[in-house]
């Protein structure tokens, strides 16, 4: 008799990230697709091994790249809105109340010129060191919603997210000006740096506290998430 | 004319799914083998695509899934499509058969 569960969780290991409930729905489905199957390659004559082999061959590594990807939307995805993008925007709405703290304290940000041209890039120092207060505050939230490690990760990065977003957005919108707008001082050999300048400041650097924020509640708080 | 989705082979998938849970509620393995079955085995689906389809549709609220305990103590999901589902049935359809007609009238294949 084989455990068609053990098989699967072994091959799948992304469920561990995953709430305990879902986990459990996909690993015992799963299994039973395979216990179906194999069952049928028995009745189909096949010896047991064979019949065996032909079973695993189900979750070999093509498919598990794949449902491994799908399971990970999947997890993310449901219940978003309230497991991932409200408290997501929470700890948006609290990084830019410090940040705005900061500025009324009169804190400066460190600027630090980096590139040759005089790209001025900022390094609020404070401000990154406040942030695991609000990467803690949002897998906190998620996890009282009954978020999954996946969902308290991207809840905690949506400030970082938000930020790469905006920088996207404003290198592209810059581009398309440039096509429309004679002299307007496009420079590839400035965009380019600059934006992966700021990208790496902004939005890599961000993350950074927010996750320690983040493990912070998950170190403090080994329970398991609400049930759905 | 409908205008075709450009996730066709997603849509297509899906509308053999639904058409076939229109019929009658199955679960998982059921649903690949009766597609296999169905088709002769041009269409197939494996663990990889089914399942992620299969979550995607529940969480769109087009099929329902209920757990079933076997004799021998296994459970099952079993899925059932929705009134939400069986209104996206007709849609998926009308686009398939604008795709097709206009496959037509490019290739000619009905006549080859």
């Amino acid at each position: 008799m084989h455990d068609w569960e053990q098989i699967v969780r072994k091959n799948l290991r992304v469920l561990k990230t995953c709430t305990p409930e879902f986990a459990e729905k996909i690993t015992e489905e799963l299994a039973s697709h395979l216990a179906d199957s194999y069952e049928e390659h028995r009745r189909a004559g096949l010896p047991p091994a064979t019949a065996f082999r032909r079973t695993v061959t189900q979750i070999n590594r093509r498919s598990r790249i794949s449902l491994t990807l799908q399971i990970l939307q999947e997890a993310l995805m449901t219940g978003f809105t309230r497991k991932v993008a409200l408290p997501g925007l929470l700890t948006f709405a609290l990084a830019m109340v410090i940040a705005l703290a900061l500025e009324m304290a009169d804190v400066q940000p460190k600027t630090l010129v980096i590139l040759g041209d005089g790209l001025p890039f900022s390094l609020p120092l404070a401000w990154l060191c406040l942030l695991p207060i609000c990467g803690a505050a949002g897998a906190l939230v998620s996890h009282r919603s009954g978020g999954s490690p996946l969902q308290r990760i991207a809840a905690c990065l949506f400030p970082s997210a938000i930020m790469a977003a905006v920088l996207l957005v404003i290198f592209v919108a810059g581009f398309v000006i440039s096509r429309f707008v004679p002299d307007s001082g496009w420079n590839w050999a400035l965009a380019v740096p600059g934006l992966a300048l700021w990208l790496t400041g902004q939005s890599i650097l961000t993350a950074i506290p927010l996750l320690l924020g983040a493990a912070a509640v998950e170190k403090t708080r080994r329970i398991p998430a609400r049930a759905i | 004319m409908p205008s075709v989705g450009a996730q066709i082979k997603r849509g297509s998938a899906e509308l053999a799914v639904l058409s076939l849970l229109a019929k009658h509620p199955l679960h998982g393995y059921e649903i690949a083998k009766q597609i296999e079955a169905q088709t002769g085995g041009v269409l197939r689906f494996d663990m990889a695509s089914l399942y992620p389809m299969l979550y995607r549709l529940e969480r769109k609220s087009w099929v329902k899934a209920e757990w079933q305990t076997l004799a021998n103590g296994r459970r099952r999901r079993c899925y059932r499509l929705t009134a939400s589902g069986r209104k996206q049935i007709a849609p998926l359809r009308a686009q398939w058969r604008a795709f097709f007609q206009a496959l037509q009238n490019v290739t000619g294949f009905q006549n080859a």
